[in-house]
């Protein structure tokens, strides 16, 4: 460790540290633009400029290891003079667009300029301009803008050190470099969008949310993916119960500052109208929308006579998509309370997903984020072949269940598939939680409409057994509820819950009979995970030091990808 | 002074006369001599890596390439092998001479290649080296040729490859053409540049001699300065030291003149000449004209007026004194009839078309300087167009930058329009002086380089 | 530039196709004939690591092909396992790497100061005029003579300095410009 002292306040930090680390663990955020702490340090943008003691000039922060006993003047007006000297020189050449440019409220040049500039422009000649590659999207989910680039490098040091892909280089010297992709290529590795958040400026931008809103009117919410089962962090932006995107939110532990496009586009989906009221069929098979009254009582009838009849013959469905609270819910309603044993759930094996975790590569491959979880509350995992009551009643070794009771309609990308489906719908009574309409939801006898992601609260298992918490971003619309609050309902009806409870009430009373949740809290920051960044380029909300003992504060890659294809 | 009479010259004895280029030749004008010797004495002890470090510490040589440090203490910068994790020593030759007004290095590679060779392979053994590579800037294409003609030279008659001569050293040398890029001749840009990537220089801390080519140590040294070498092995420290000013100015030197002089070229003299001699050798200014100015080091130097360059020592340490540099002993003449405002606009093109681009302030501050300097020349001055030109200069460098580029860049700017202020506001009250209609000027720019816009070159 | 700020994404440019600063395509694969291949591998084995052959290779491509375009840059990637991406960004870094064909004669005119002391850019202006107005890098409608300014070439003492392809050409004055020409057939 090495005593630093920044602006006369003395902190220690490791010594792999730098000195604009050591300056924000003193809590002086010096403003910078190239600094990344999960990317090389290249010294490049030259806005970190601090004087430290014994060095006659002025440093750029990032690219100074800290030394015990370092004395760091970050405040003095010839540091000062040096970041004016820096933004002013970024400005002339930088395009007036704020008005038009997504980045703006979000923008480290505005904040920094907002911090560093001088409030008037001497820039009298011609600007420097790059026709040809303004608003270009550069690959499916990415649009360029090369006039408003920095040439801070960070989306190219992303895309070789993070994604290893190298797509993006400097083209030209001087000051025409810009940065662009090998002509006929694109920006197209599986983290693409990642390189508009890492951009400082909106030189890069997604291109899903271009023009969608501005950034200040977004409310932020911690969530988790539900693309697989890695479970990176995320943050749910929406306003006026609308979701405009999802961010990525820092998480050293499982994602560290990225988001795979798949994940961060499924918020697409959590706009879609689907159910509002609770429908069930008649008995000529018209579906008729309905009231939760009536609903739970049909559930509750249904399963009433079945169970009386053969308990053997009612097969309830979990789901790696719904929370464990909701998992557990649905197994101390049907095993504990109501002895139901065909208690099961399926999951998809999905396309391969995978993460950068530090320098390595995390991989998922189910297409739901909480199978753990449901094993974890007792739930059997159903395989085909396995002689799971599913399996058998699929294989058609068995006769169709009486009631067949899917807790999730979207349990599987087959409840899209109508042959699929009439195979489950075999089943005498098929009740259903379902958001959107999908084939399995209209074969079914009931459905209890349930609010997606964006709606509830609760905790989802990654693959590695870590527990993590979800928040609701959005009250669901009239009448959706959420599956737990669906589950507490039906299970009062059997007299096994009340209805009072939260996520967070079924939480602390299952912890104790849940592997993995003993001793967890709620509240704990390990459970939440980091708050979602007021700026996603701001390079370090909420960590401290990135760097592993031992590795070098210069760690300048030579390019990469050895294994790309040309 | 002793030291500064003229002497037969060394470096240049053997350019013009014929088969100069010949391994046969070299030969036998007393070639390799040393590098046999050497690698005799290795084996018996009597000559040593340290030995040789040791002689070119004594002889005072300093680096020609324009940065002047002491050559044999950066040789000792490199770890010691115990040091070094296992990772090789490579010794580059900077060949990417591109600084305006200098072109002594051209004359070495295209007329004398074997010296340049030698002194690579003492360096080699000094360093423990077992593979060097010349950086040759691309346009030289007639230098890259010659160059590879003399390794295949010396590669045939044992001089070059493994157990050379049966001393149990290895040593090969290759010739590594650039691109076309004034920035590959800084030296970690010349690193980067050989490793495969755009010249962009690194930070320093890292020096190359701990983390250089590859991760390696790695000493970078001028065409001139291993020349120098190879004479300071023959002829001995002390020889060398006899030759030139001071002890701190050491050795025979090539002047490269050019510009408003009669007779422009590669001049050899000892180091430290007062500036009138060497005037004088390069025949005076053209067609008698009066001396206006002189920029005494290559683009990067700060220039002189003729009052200022009076009876300057022509080294490192009598122009450092003068308030400019020595450099590359490039010396570019400008007479009376000079435009200054002129000249001092192409030299920022120069540096607007040669800036790598990788940092900010020189990024976006060489082309402003060059535009404002065009629209000052083309009769679309202002006001405050010379306190523009000096603001925005005195907040590029001191720091500001990865590499001194940037200083480089605005020596010419400060210099130029401190010296020859009136011929700048000539241009701009020609054209009406128009007010800028913007703020003045702000301090930004003093603040950073810790001084006073007058006295901004101290 | 079509469309304003407003313009759906739909109707956006796509990659610009040739654009000024992207590589040109040739129209079809390149490859090293026999004879560059053989002096490849003789290249790449006196540099420890593939990509440190980067810019010879680069000179072999262009001797080959007389320019870099796109396909060889694909080529020049692969063989030596670099993105293109890169290579290109190495290929616009340094001035000498043709991105275009060239006329048969590259002429190029220093224009740094000891030239520009002795005139240069008014003989670089003479030259592209007397070769029927040509724009500064512009190239004969013959294919003859491209004409392009370049920094300092190292020959001072012999300015004004010019390079023509691979050949250096001294006091290159206004008065010796028709000479030169000529020279030049």
């Amino acid at each position: 460790m090495a005593k630093v002292t920044v602006d006369g306040r003395t902190v220690e930090v490791p010594d792999t540290a730098n000195a604009l680390e050591a300056c924000r663990e003193a809590g002086v955020d010096v403003p910078h633009f190239c600094y990344h702490p999960k990317l090389s340090i290249v010294g490049q943008c030259r806005m970190c400029m601090v004087e430290i003691e014994g060095m006659p000039k002025v440093q750029a922060s990032c690219t100074v290891p800290v030394r015990d006993g370092m004395v760091i003047q970050a405040s003095s007006e010839r540091a000062r003079a040096a970041r004016n000297a820096t933004m002013e020189f970024l400005l002339i050449n930088h395009p007036l667009d704020c008005p038009i440019c997504d980045q703006a409220g979000e923008c480290k040049l505005q904040d920094n300029a907002f911090d560093a500039g001088l409030p008037v422009s001497r820039m009298a000649e011609v600007r420097r301009l790059i026709p040809g590659y303004e608003r270009t999207p550069i690959g499916p989910h990415v649009v360029a803008d090369m006039t408003r680039c920095i040439q801070c490098t960070r989306c190219i040091r992303f895309c070789n050190e993070i994604t290893e892909t190298g797509e993006l280089s400097f083209v030209e010297r001087g000051g025409h470099t810009f940065v662009w992709t090998h002509e006929g290529k694109e920006l197209a590795n599986d983290l693409s969008a990642c390189a508009a958040d890492v951009c400082p400026v909106g030189a890069l931008t997604v291109k899903e949310f271009r023009f969608r809103k501005r950034v200040w009117w977004l409310d932020k919410t911690r969530s988790v993916c539900d693309g697989c089962e890695i479970g990176c962090n995320v943050s749910l932006e929406h306003k006026d119960r609308i979701v405009y995107r999802t961010t990525p939110r820092v998480q050293p532990a499982v994602n560290d500052y990225w988001i795979c496009d798949y994940g961060r586009f499924r918020s697409e989906r959590l706009n879609e109208p689907g159910y509002t009221r609770p429908v069930v069929k008649g008995p000529g098979g018209e579906a008729k929308e309905t009231n939760w009254g009536e609903a739970l009582d049909a559930v509750r009838a249904a399963l009433g006579r079945a169970l009386e009849n053969d308990a053997s013959k009612v097969v309830v469905l979990g789901s790696a998509h719904l929370s464990t609270e909701e998992n557990w819910l649905l197994a101390r309603l049907f095993r504990d309370s109501l002895k139901v044993r065909n208690l099961e759930f399926r999951v998809d094996e999905g396309p391969a997903r995978r993460m950068k975790r530090g320098k390595e590569w995390i991989h998922g491959t189910e297409a739901a984020p909480n199978s753990r979880g449901a094993e974890a509350v007792g739930i059997r995992r159903s395989r085909n072949g396995d002689g799971s009551a599913l399996d058998l009643f699929l294989s058609r070794k068995n006769p169709p269940p009486a009631v067949l009771y899917i807790a999730d309609a979207t349990f599987s990308d087959r409840a899209s598939d109508p042959a699929f489906v009439s195979l489950l719908r075999s089943a005498s009574v098929l009740i259903v939680h379902a958001r959107v309409k999908n084939a399995l939801s209209e074969a079914a006898d009931v459905v209890l409409p349930a609010a997606n992601l964006s709606g509830k609260e609760g905790t989802f298992v990654n693959f590695e057994g870590r527990v993590q918490r979800f928040d609701a971003a959005i009250v669901p619309p009239p009448v959706v509820r959420t599956d737990l609050e669906i589950l507490l309902h039906l299970g009062k009806r059997f007299g096994a819950f009340e209805t009072g409870w939260t996520a967070s009430d079924v939480f602390s009373r299952m912890k104790a009979t849940v592997p993995g949740y003993a001793g967890l809290d709620w509240n704990s920051d390990d459970l939440v995970g980091n708050p979602p960044s007021t700026s996603l380029t701001s390079a370090y909300d909420v960590l401290g030091f990135e760097r592993r003992p031992g590795e070098a504060v210069f760690s300048r890659l030579s390019v990469v990808a050895a294994d790309v294809k040309p | 002074m002793a030291g500064l009479d003229p002497v037969p010259p060394v470096l240049t004895a053997r350019v013009g006369t014929p088969g100069s280029r010949k391994l046969e030749g070299y030969v036998a004008d007393g070639g390799y001599a040393s590098w046999r010797k050497v690698l005799a004495g290795s084996s018996t002890g009597e000559w040593t890596p340290a030995k040789v470090t040791e002689m070119v510490k004594a002889s005072g040589l300093r680096g020609r390439g324009g940065a002047g440090f002491p050559c044999g203490m950066k040789w000792t910068f490199v770890p010691p092998k115990e040091k070094r994790g296992g990772k090789p020593v490579y010794l580059l030759c900077n060949a990417d001479e591109s600084e305006p007004g200098t072109f002594k290095d051209r004359v070495l590679i295209e007329e004398d290649p074997h010296q340049v060779l030698e002194g690579m392979m003492l360096a080699s053994f000094a360093l423990d080296v077992k593979h060097a590579y010349v950086y040759i800037r691309g346009e030289m294409w007639k230098g890259a040729a010659v160059l590879n003609e003399a390794v295949a030279e010396a590669e045939a008659a044992g001089l070059l490859g493994k157990n050379v001569l049966g001393s149990g050293v290895d040593l090969d040398i290759t010739v590594h053409r650039g691109g076309g890029a004034y920035i590959c001749g800084e030296e970690t840009a010349l690193i980067e540049s050989l490793e495969g990537k755009r010249g962009h220089p690194r930070i320093k801390p890292p020096f190359p001699a701990v983390w250089g080519v590859w991760g390696c140590p790695t000493v970078v040294n001028n065409v001139e300065t291993l020349a120098c070498v190879k004479h300071v092995v023959d002829r001995g420290a002390d020889w060398f030291k006899g030759i030139g000013r001071n002890d701190r100015n050491t050795g025979p030197k090539l002047y490269c003149i050019s510009g408003h002089v009669e007779k422009p070229g590669v001049y050899e003299a000892p180091i430290g000449i007062p500036w009138e001699r060497l005037l004088e050798m390069a025949g005076g200014v053209r067609g008698g004209r009066k001396l206006k100015a002189v920029i005494p080091g290559g683009a990067s130097a700060p220039m002189l007026t003729a009052a200022e360059i009076a009876g300057v020592p022509m080294d490192f340490d009598g122009l450092a004194a003068a308030k400019s540099m020595f450099g590359s002993a490039a010396i570019i003449v400008m007479d009376e009839m000079t435009d200054m405002a002129k000249a001092v606009t192409n030299i920022s093109k120069f540096f607007a078309h040669e800036s790598c681009g990788q940092c900010t302030p020189c990024r976006e501050g060489t082309p402003w300087l060059n535009k404002m300097l065009k629209r000052i020349v083309a009769g679309g001055g202002k006001k405050a167009d010379v306190e523009m030109l000096l603001s925005v200069a005195n907040q590029m460098a001191n720091g500001m930058t990865i590499c001194v580029f940037a200083d480089a860049a605005v020596a010419p700017v400060l210099s130029g329009v401190a010296k020859f202020r009136e011929e700048f506001e000539a241009y701009v009250a020609k054209a009406g002086a128009p007010e800028y209609g913007l703020a003045a000027p702000g301090e930004v720019s003093a603040k950073v380089a810790g001084r006073t816009a007058a006295g901004m070159h101290d | 530039m079509s469309g304003g700020a407003n313009t759906p994404l739909g109707e956006l440019p796509g990659n610009p196709h040739a654009g000024e600063h992207g590589a040109r395509s040739c129209g079809h694969p390149v490859s090293f004939s026999p004879a560059t291949k053989a002096a490849f591998d003789r290249l790449l084995a006196r540099y420890p690591t593939k990509q440190a052959a980067l810019l010879p290779t680069l000179w072999l491509a262009q001797k080959e092909l007389g320019w870099i375009s796109r396909e060889a840059v694909d080529y020049v990637a692969s063989l030596l396992s670099l993105s293109p991406a890169f290579v290109w960004g190495v290929v616009t870094f340094y001035t000498m790497y043709n991105r275009a064909p060239v006329g048969e004669h590259l002429i190029q005119f220093c224009t740094s100061i000891s030239c520009h002391l002795n005139g240069a850019e008014k003989v670089y202006a003479a030259c592209r005029k007397k070769l029927g107005d040509l724009a500064p890098g512009g190239t004969t409608p013959d294919g003859k003579y491209t004409v392009v300014e370049v920094e300092c070439l190292a020959q001072c003492d012999k300015a004004p300095a010019v390079q023509v392809n691979e050949d250096d050409f001294f006091y290159v004055t206004e008065e010796k410009l028709d000479d030169f020409l000529k020279g030049l057939k």
